[in-house]
């Protein structure tokens, strides 16, 4: 067996600031599987790694005896394009896959920052997401089936690769967000949607909140499907994106409507040219900054977090900026620290306020250890940990994966 | 087990529930003894009605202290016999909790007790143009919690999605009384995702007993066709053109030559009876794209063969063709005295292909199957048509349904897309999935039970122990500090 290993001391490689002791990079699931079935006959510690965009995320890990590297994973397993599904090992970017799709007119309807780095099981493991999330749902939407490989080496499948699909417990929706403490993902299967034969991206600015939430309810109230619907936090006010997606008479005539029901509301509509990323801007302010923070909360409550949690947290850092995605309930600041203290300060009254609303305030970014003891990555546990607690100790029962990383110390 | 004294049980029980909605008569637990697996008939010790949360934990509770399995119940309508009583347990009936207890339409959420008939959570928010996507053919009286338990989906999951899909947060009581809350109601909540975990896995890890469930706004425009075809190979060829054009229909339903018969026979739809096969489209979204989109399907579908297509006049006919759709598994009993239903999942582009597999398998057992189904998605729902009064005949329709779910396994699908697996199917489970994969899901069932107490016997195809949880525990920072309990 061909293993890429190699000693790190410390820093460099490690996961959130403990050291990696070694990495593995295999080429197939078999290799994959070999290694957790060592690493479990000696006790050691496992974290993964894919294309490492989201390796602030969580708690320090207690201990990284062995670092799994998944990019030389990166097969397409089964494409059926009759079928709108494909099944891919987790290694594989989101760009190359979207790259494979599109001579078939279909895409992977998922649009998360980095995608040309992100790997797919990295993305099911942080359960990342975009704007396009309004239209074509979150990836607990669009995942079909999944393989592990457990904490003992041994590899194990749940869903299937047919869209509908109710047989046997949902190892798919679990393997979602768990930030691989239940096992690695080895392989994921997805609904496919087609290629938009045509898009617009229209824009208005000099919102405040109030009026963001405003145009929320008017796209939902006058029928509109849009694709994303985005509001950009500038110095005081809103700048808001829509993007249509679809067949050509459809996205023209929302487009025009959206334009009327701007100018009913006092805008004025621009359509900037690039309809893609660069033109919703959601990445570049997604992946700035040292101190990241995503929070979720009812999309009515969208003028207090304004209010209560994006502006104090403005105040009391450098540089802010912040995109939502207002219909989702979903927004993400970035900023510079300036000053730990009165950061961290604001960041608790911001969360107790999102919590107040039955929302959460994560730190997306935790690399500055001294930043995230002060605040705390996920805050209070929920009720039901419990039985979160229950579902580690059943999959992973010495608790060797991504140890300690995940909420609640899992 | 110890022998349990059904006057003790009783007693309690009655305690917790009142005594006119704990019911031990044998004859009043007739009503009990099966679901919509009419075939399968298992009394159970009791059945409770509970009203509230509370009186659920309370019943459960004395389950727990009298050792007694528990199975829970909505409308009974299930097709896979997962509401099946366990002799000897305790049948907990969800139907009296049926109130609506919230709508928060700007935030597209409605919280729902799990006795909530499916359609009614619909027609609670139409006058404000909104609505509850799945739609189980049952849905106007099969209830929100069996929903859930089976992860039920219907004709237009294939592009909204199933139940899972639109449910964010629940209450479930866990075996032993605890009451735990699962999900965030309007946003995305931390840690694992439990309600995926919940959603779909048929009565083995608690009762749910409230529900908050995402309501869609309706579209601006829906377009329904009709279109019929010599045979299901051209009605399976549209389908897949379709899709290839890019267009997501709402809901593509196929109905063979004597589905149409049972259906024409039973209902008001006048649809011609010397044809192969029919589809039932509806397309819907913003007005101008559906306009596009309808007319290209419809065009489609003729060079695709259709013989003929039909749009219907109004609203009232639209229904019509829908209600015959909807009716079809109750029409079945104009062309046969029995019939038995499978749920198998294939991939779409085989449709062709499996149908003919499923026709020589009931040849060769001499008997008639009939297709209705969600083309869209491939979930074939063959229905194996039957008499059983001739002796062996019942046992060859079983067989032969046993054989359509290795046909949808050898093509890669799925033994079943909506109906869930429950006692039916238990069986097949081992042919779907590995020994390890089984293994894997009991995980999640032991997380929540773990003494199995609810639902035994389904799902798994062999009883699984549970085990013990090698490895210390040790509590983080935040459980210690107070900012949260381990309950």
């Amino acid at each position: 067996m061909k293993l890429v290993v190699r000693d790190v001391r410390a820093g460099g490689d490690g996961v959130l600031g403990t050291p990696a002791h070694a990495i593995v990079a295999p080429e197939t699931l078999d290799e994959a599987a070999a290694a957790l079935r060592g690493a479990a006959e000696r006790g050691q510690s496992v974290a993964f790694l894919g294309g490492g965009t989201e390796l602030g995320l969580g708690y320090p890990p207690r201990r990284v005896d062995l670092l799994l590297k998944t990019t030389r994973l990166a097969r397409i397993v089964e494409h059926a394009p009759f079928d709108l599904v494909v099944e891919v090992e987790a290694g594989i970017t989101l760009s190359m896959l979207q790259r494979a799709l599109e001579p078939h007119g279909q895409r992977l309807a998922l649009d998360p920052p980095h995608p040309e780095l992100a790997t797919v099981g990295g993305l099911v493991a942080t359960n990342a997401f975009g704007p396009r999330r309004m239209r074509y749902g979150g990836l607990r939407d669009l995942i079909v089936g999944v393989s592990l490989l457990r904490a003992d080496g041994v590899r194990v499948r749940g869903g299937g690769k047919v869209v509908k699909n109710v047989a046997g417990f949902d190892l798919p929706k679990l393997a979602v967000g768990s930030l691989g403490t239940l096992g690695m993902i080895a392989t994921a299967t997805f609904r496919l949607h087609p290629l938009p034969e045509s898009a617009t991206l229209l824009r208005v600015g000099g919102c405040d909140a109030a009026q963001v939430r405003r145009i929320a309810r008017e796209l939902l109230a006058r029928q509109f499907e849009p694709a994303a619907f985005t509001a950009e936090r500038t110095d005081g006010g809103y700048a808001c994106a829509v993007l249509f997606e679809g067949f050509a008479q459809g996205v023209d005539d929302q487009a025009e409507r959206f334009e009327r029901l701007a100018a009913d509301l006092g805008f004025a509509t621009e359509r900037p040219d690039d309809p893609g990323a660069a033109g919703l801007r959601d990445e570049a302010i997604r992946t700035r900054g040292d101190v990241r923070v995503r929070c979720s909360a009812p999309p009515a409550a969208f003028d207090l977090v304004e209010r209560d949690v994006l502006a104090p947290l403005a105040s009391a850092l450098d540089e802010a900026a912040a995109v939502c995605y207002p219909a989702v309930g979903a927004a993400f600041l970035s900023a510079y620290l300036r000053d730990a203290e009165r950061a961290a300060a604001a960041f608790a009254r911001a969360r107790a306020a999102v919590e107040a609303l039955g929302g959460n305030l994560v730190l997306l970014d935790a690399r500055d250890r001294d930043f995230a003891r002060r605040v705390d990555v996920y805050g209070a546990v929920p009720g039901s940990f419990a039985l979160m607690r229950n579902l580690k100790d059943r999959f992973d029962p010495s608790h060797r994966l991504n140890a300690g990383r995940f909420i609640g110390g899992l | 087990m110890e022998t349990v004294s059904l006057d003790a049980v009783a007693r309690e029980l009655a305690a917790a529930v009142g005594a006119r909605h704990c019911i031990t008569e044998p004859a009043d637990l007739r009503t009990y003894e099966s679901d919509g697996l009419a075939g399968v008939r298992v009394r159970p010790l009791v059945a409770v009605l509970p009203a509230s949360t509370e009186e659920v934990a309370a019943c459960l509770r004395v389950a727990r202290a009298h050792g007694l399995p528990v199975v829970p119940r909505g409308s009974g309508t299930g097709l896979s016999g997962g509401a099946l009583p366990v002799e000897g347990g305790l049948l907990v009936v969800l139907s009296r909790m049926n109130r609506i207890l919230a709508v928060d339409l700007e935030n597209r959420r409605v919280r729902v007790q799990p006795g909530v008939i499916n359609l009614d959570v619909s027609k609670a928010i139409a006058p404000h143009g909104y609505y509850y996507a799945p739609d189980p053919s049952s849905q106007s009286i099969c209830s929100i919690g069996g929903n859930i338990a089976e992860n039920s989906g219907g004709a237009h999951c294939l592009k909204y999605g199933f139940t899972v899909n639109h449910v964010v947060a629940l209450t479930v009581v866990l075996a032993d009384g605890e009451v735990v809350e699962l999900g965030a109601p309007a946003s995305d909540p931390l840690g694992y995702d439990l309600v995926g975990a919940v959603v779909g896995s048929e009565g083995l890890v608690g009762i749910v007993t409230e529900a908050v469930v995402r309501v869609l706004r309706v579209p601006e425009l829906t377009r329904t066709f009709f279109a019929t075809f010599p045979s299901t190979d051209e009605a399976g060829a549209c389908v897949s053109a379709i899709v290839a054009a890019g267009i997501v229909p709402a809901a593509v339903e196929m109905m063979d030559a004597l589905a149409m018969e049972a259906i024409v026979k039973a209902t008001g739809v006048v649809w011609p009876l010397d044809v192969g096969a029919s589809l039932l489209m509806d397309v819907d979204g913003t007005r101008a794209e559906v306009e596009q989109t309808a007319s290209a399907a419809v065009a489609i579908a003729r060079r695709a063969g259709a013989l003929e297509v039909r749009m219907p006049e109004d609203d009232a006919e639209r229904a019509l063709m829908w209600k015959g759709r909807k009716s079809a598994f109750a029409a079945m009993g104009r062309i046969s005295p029995n019939y038995y239903v499978q749920d198998g999942v294939i991939p779409r582009s085989e449709i062709g292909d499996v149908l003919r597999e499923i026709a020589e398998a009931g040849a060769r057992e001499g008997l008639r199957v009939a297709n209705v189904f969600h083309a869209g998605d491939g979930n074939l729902h063959p229905l194996v048509l039957f008499d059983a009064r001739v002796p062996g005949e019942e046992r060859r329709a079983e067989a032969v349904a046993g054989e359509i779910l290795r046909i949808c396994i050898r093509h890669g699908g799925s033994i079943t897309g909506e109906h869930g697996v429950g006692s039916d199917k238990a069986a097949y489970m081992g042919e779907l999935f590995g020994d390890a994969d089984l293994e894997t899901m009991n995980f999640v069932r032991c997380a929540f039970d773990p003494e199995r107490s609810f639902n035994p016997g389904k799902v798994f195809p062999t009883p699984r122990l549970c085990g013990d949880v090698p490895g210390p525990y040790r509590a983080h920072a935040t459980e210690t500090s107070g900012a949260a309990g381990r309950g």
